[in-house]
């Protein structure tokens, strides 16, 4: 085992991707950079501010300190899995309404993170809200806005099922 | 932001980890989580020549033996130490400390494990060297300090949640190693040094965590104090546990553990002693507190200074002691 380039098999937003990385590469050096999925975004590149946030089997992680060789046989999920144009999500929808979009760049993130946490728990209190959010900067919306797309989309959800 | 380049292994048992840590040398780092290890490799902090990945290595869901000892592997998620009910129930000052660890994403990525061996930080010390501190500092392998100009060691404080929150419940911790195995108190680890503050050998890995646990007359808390109270490191964590006697009325033994203070997490033995053998008040929880703060040696970081830390101690560890015994007789948090 050296550094030289490994054949990996990916599984992202349920399609196979057989693609040849290098150990020190990151997810989301490899999403962005060599599959062109740009919706993941790197803030910080750290840890500090969640842009990079994806889904593996279903768990919200930081595609920044991830390898790429260790998300083989996990189901990857990233917002372009989540919705398109013509149908967004319950959450995408709402931060549109509520404002809780401005730039976006912190967007991708925050619908992952959402997606996560109310795929747990469809009716999470506000400190769960919170505490799931906590790790997302957005240098724009002052985060209320956020929190009450989170709280319309979970009414949204509530109204579906009853 | 990249990462630099380098060897990786994935190893599946301990036993191969600890076999490739030796043929490896001081190159090798092991990698639990990375959520620590990376950060500090993309600002060069460190350039582990090869990864030796602890991902692949099963881990061992918590038990509680028959003495009443918890086990938990060092490898487990800290979103399954936050969620694990036998945790929750035996011992759920842990519980409460590792909920309070970084964000959602970061505690379902991080270890205990990891937790526990992170590197101590420094406001100068964790970023890149590219355009400002340029100089090795002492951590860096240099001979100053950007912190104390004029000092002559390493002030870095060690930030973990948890560690305090163990040192209190008196948790012992599994040393694996190329000699074998041993159980240390988790004060051992410490070297007390800031440059390098855990006292592991190169080829050792942190296997266990062992716990004894809490009785019904207990109560426990655990305060982290921070300016933001978000994603934040500690300015200081104050870990409590307050044993009484079967009225629940006496105090038979007091625990009080102070995380991100120093090097190490320290014990506060004159205010532990203060409240041991009597009836808790209000009164008796302030004069512990105050001598909390007064014999913890307080090093200044992230832009608090000493007796703003000292003052925040102080009140921490009596907000802590309070929670603590609200809580005698509540068995878990839930
Ligand atoms: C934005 C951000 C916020 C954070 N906030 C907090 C916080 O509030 N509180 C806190 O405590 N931490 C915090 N951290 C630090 C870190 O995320 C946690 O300490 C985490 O628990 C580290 O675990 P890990 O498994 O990711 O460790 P890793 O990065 O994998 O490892 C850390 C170190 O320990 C060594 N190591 C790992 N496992 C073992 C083992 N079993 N035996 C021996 N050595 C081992 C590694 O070689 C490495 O040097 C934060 C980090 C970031 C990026
Ligand atoms: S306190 Fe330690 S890490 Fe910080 S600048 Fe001084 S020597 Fe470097
Ligand atoms: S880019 Fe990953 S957390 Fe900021
Ligand atoms: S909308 Fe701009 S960072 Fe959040």
């Amino acid at each position: 085992m050296d550094h030289r380039k490994r054949v990996i098999e990916l599984s992202i937003n349920d399609e196979p991707y057989v693609l040849a990385v290098e150990p020190q590469q990151t997810l989301l050096e490899v999403l962005r950079d060599s599959l062109s999925l740009t919706g993941t975004k790197e803030g910080c590149g750290t840890g500090e501010c969640g842009s990079c946030t994806v889904l593996l089997d279903g768990k919200p992680v930081l595609s920044c300190l991830m390898l790429a060789v260790e998300c083989v046989n996990l189901d990857i999920t990233t917002i372009e899995g989540v919705g398109s144009i013509e149908r967004m999500a319950p959450i995408q929808e709402a931060l549109l309404e509520k404002g809780g979009v401005q730039c976006g760049f912190c967007t991708p993130g925050m619908v992952l993170a959402t997606t996560a946490m109310l795929n747990r728990n469809p009716k999470p209190s506000e400190g769960e809200i919170k505490r799931s959010l906590e790790g997302h900067l957005c240098r724009c919306t002052g985060y209320n806005k956020v929190i009450e797309a989170v709280e319309a989309t979970i009414e949204k959800i509530s109204d579906t099922h009853e | 932001m990249h990462l630099p380049r380098f060897e990786y292994f994935q190893p599946s048992t301990v036993e191969d980890a600890i076999h490739l840590l030796e043929i490896q040398k001081s190159g090798a780092r092991l990698a639990a989580g990375g959520t620590d290890l990376y950060p500090r490799m993309k600002y060069g902090l460190t350039r582990p020549e090869s990864i030796i990945s602890l991902r692949d290595i099963p881990v061992t869901p918590p038990t509680l033996s028959q003495d009443g000892i918890l086990n938990l592997d060092a490898f487990m998620p800290i979103k399954e130490v936050v969620n694990s009910r036998v945790i929750l129930d035996n011992a759920p000052l842990l519980s409460e400390a590792a909920g309070r660890v970084a964000s959602e994403e970061i505690r379902y990525m991080a270890t205990l494990g990891g937790n526990l061996c992170q590197e101590s930080r420094c406001l100068y010390y964790n970023q890149g060297h590219n355009f400002q501190f340029i100089e090795p500092c002492f951590k860096r392998g240099g001979d100053l300090c950007y912190f104390v100009p004029k000092g002559k060691k390493c002030l870095a404080v060690y930030m973990s949640d948890t560690a305090p929150a163990l040192m209190c419940l008196n948790a012992k911790v599994n040393i694996l190693g190329s000699g074998g195995e041993k159980q240390i108190p988790i004060e051992d680890i410490y070297s007390g040094d800031a440059k390098h503050p855990l006292e592991l050998g190169p080829t050792e890995i942190l296997s266990q965590i062992n716990i004894a646990k809490l009785t019904g007359s207990a109560g426990w808390a655990y305060k982290k104090f921070s300016l933001r109270g978000g994603v934040e490191f500690a300015g200081v964590g104050v870990a409590t546990v307050l044993q009484m006697g079967d009225g629940k009325k006496v105090c038979e033994q007091a625990g009080i553990t102070v995380g991100a203070i120093a090097a190490s997490p320290l014990r506060a033995s004159n205010a532990e002693s203060l409240l041991k053998g009597k009836e808790i008040t209000d009164s008796l929880l302030k004069e512990a507190a105050k001598a909390a703060a007064e014999e913890i040696k307080v090093v200044p970081h992230h832009g608090y200074s000493t007796p703003y830390l000292q003052e925040i101690l102080r009140v921490q560890t009596h907000r802590a002691l309070g929670t603590a015994y609200e809580r005698v007789g509540v068995v878990s948090q839930k």
